[in-house]
């Protein structure tokens, strides 16, 4: 039989932190290292009890509580975030996401719903609501699409930020709309056009959008032989 | 000894279940039913004739309207009330005027409820 995973349950809801350790407790695979109501030594207390994966019923001390998370989405080796008794909420599961959360069980999920998604997420894996998938998938398509790729940049030679501006020049729009969709100067703009140009081999704006053929999963370049 | 029947109707569901589980581990408490919608409490404690109904709490310190109407056609019947907020709090009706809030919001404040343990008192009006 293997090592037991050590949880560690931070929640102010006394009653739920309660239950939830009672039905832990019923399982073999678990052991509980602390329980407590979050407080401002909570965080040192989950690193310290030595939990692989740690349950928390409170998003907003996830996302203030430095350690529990990553605001560069680097997840923390030392514990894993199960979220339970969540809001319904799609903004606050990307939000929790970002910040390194691994699990998120919403408050109409099962008891059943929150052991296995501990047990899950101490496994290794990530668990989140069946319908937040969607939320997941279409979150990321528009990542693709807003914020093209590092590996675009490798086949284009366009930095991110040239990369964002092929769609809006496609779409016809003058300098001075472009520098105020991103806050730059229109001098800022044109220079990032004269570049885009060079790198794709289009020859003036109008030809940059066939030069950087848009797809739905992305956009790739045709050769500068191509476009020229 | 006859077991203290109870009526599971609070949400949301995740807090619902956990109270269950608390309370099925009890050999003196029997959960006679678990309600997922408000518009069936009516019918099931009709049905069920619980000593103990457990609802969601809305506002704090107010009887939902319909534990009302259940107090005064049931008044067997014993409400307890769970806020369902990060610091959930518990309140108890042994009738409509009869009621406290000093119950603390825990597996053994719930269970001390549930036996009769507690001390409701005289509503001020």
């Amino acid at each position: 039989m293997g090592s037991k995973t050590k949880v560690f349950i931070a929640s102010s809801n006394r009653l739920l932190r309660e239950s939830i350790v009672r039905i832990l407790a019923k399982r073999t695979d678990f052991e509980i290292v602390g329980a407590q109501a979050i407080c401002s030594t909570t965080r040192n207390e989950i690193v310290d009890s030595g939990a692989g994966t740690f349950v928390l019923d409170s998003l907003e001390f996830f996302l203030n509580a430095p350690i529990l998370s990553s605001e560069t989405g680097v997840r923390n080796r030392l514990a894993k975030s199960v979220l339970v008794a969540m809001d319904d909420s799609p903004d606050d599961f990307l939000m929790a996401i970002r910040h390194g959360a691994f699990g998120y069980v919403l408050q109409e999920a099962s008891a059943l719903d929150v052991v296995s998604a501990i047990r899950t997420v101490a496994e290794g894996e990530a668990v989140c609501p069946p319908r937040y998938v969607r939320v997941l998938f279409d979150h990321v398509a528009k990542q693709a699409a807003e914020f093209p790729s590092s590996r675009k940049r490798m086949q284009t030679g366009l930095t991110r930020r040239e990369q964002q501006l092929v769609p809006l020049i496609g779409r016809g729009l003058s300098n001075k709309e472009i520098a105020s969709h991103f806050g730059l100067s229109e001098q800022t703009v044109k220079n990032h056009i004269h570049r885009i140009l060079r790198k794709v081999g289009a020859s003036d704006r109008l030809s940059v959008s066939e030069a950087c053929q848009i797809t739905r999963l992305g956009w790739s370049t045709k050769s500068t032989a191509d476009a020229v | 000894m006859k077991p203290i029947r109870v009526l599971v109707a609070n949400r949301p569901r995740l807090m619902r279940e956990l109270v269950m589980a608390t309370i099925s581990d009890q050999s003196d408490i029997e959960i006679v039913g678990e309600i997922h919608e408000e518009s069936e409490i009516a019918s099931a404690v009709e049905q069920t004739q619980p000593d103990f109904l457990i609802v969601a709490l809305e506002q704090h310190d107010r009887l939902p309207e319909f534990c009302q109407s259940i107090l005064q056609s049931h008044p067997q019947v014993k409400i307890i009330a769970i806020a369902p907020d990060r610091n959930s709090s518990v309140f108890y009706w042994a009738s409509l005027r009869v009621q406290s809030n000093q119950i603390e919001a825990s597996e053994a404040g719930v269970l001390s409820a549930l036996r009769g343990k507690s001390r409701p008192v005289a509503r001020i009006q």
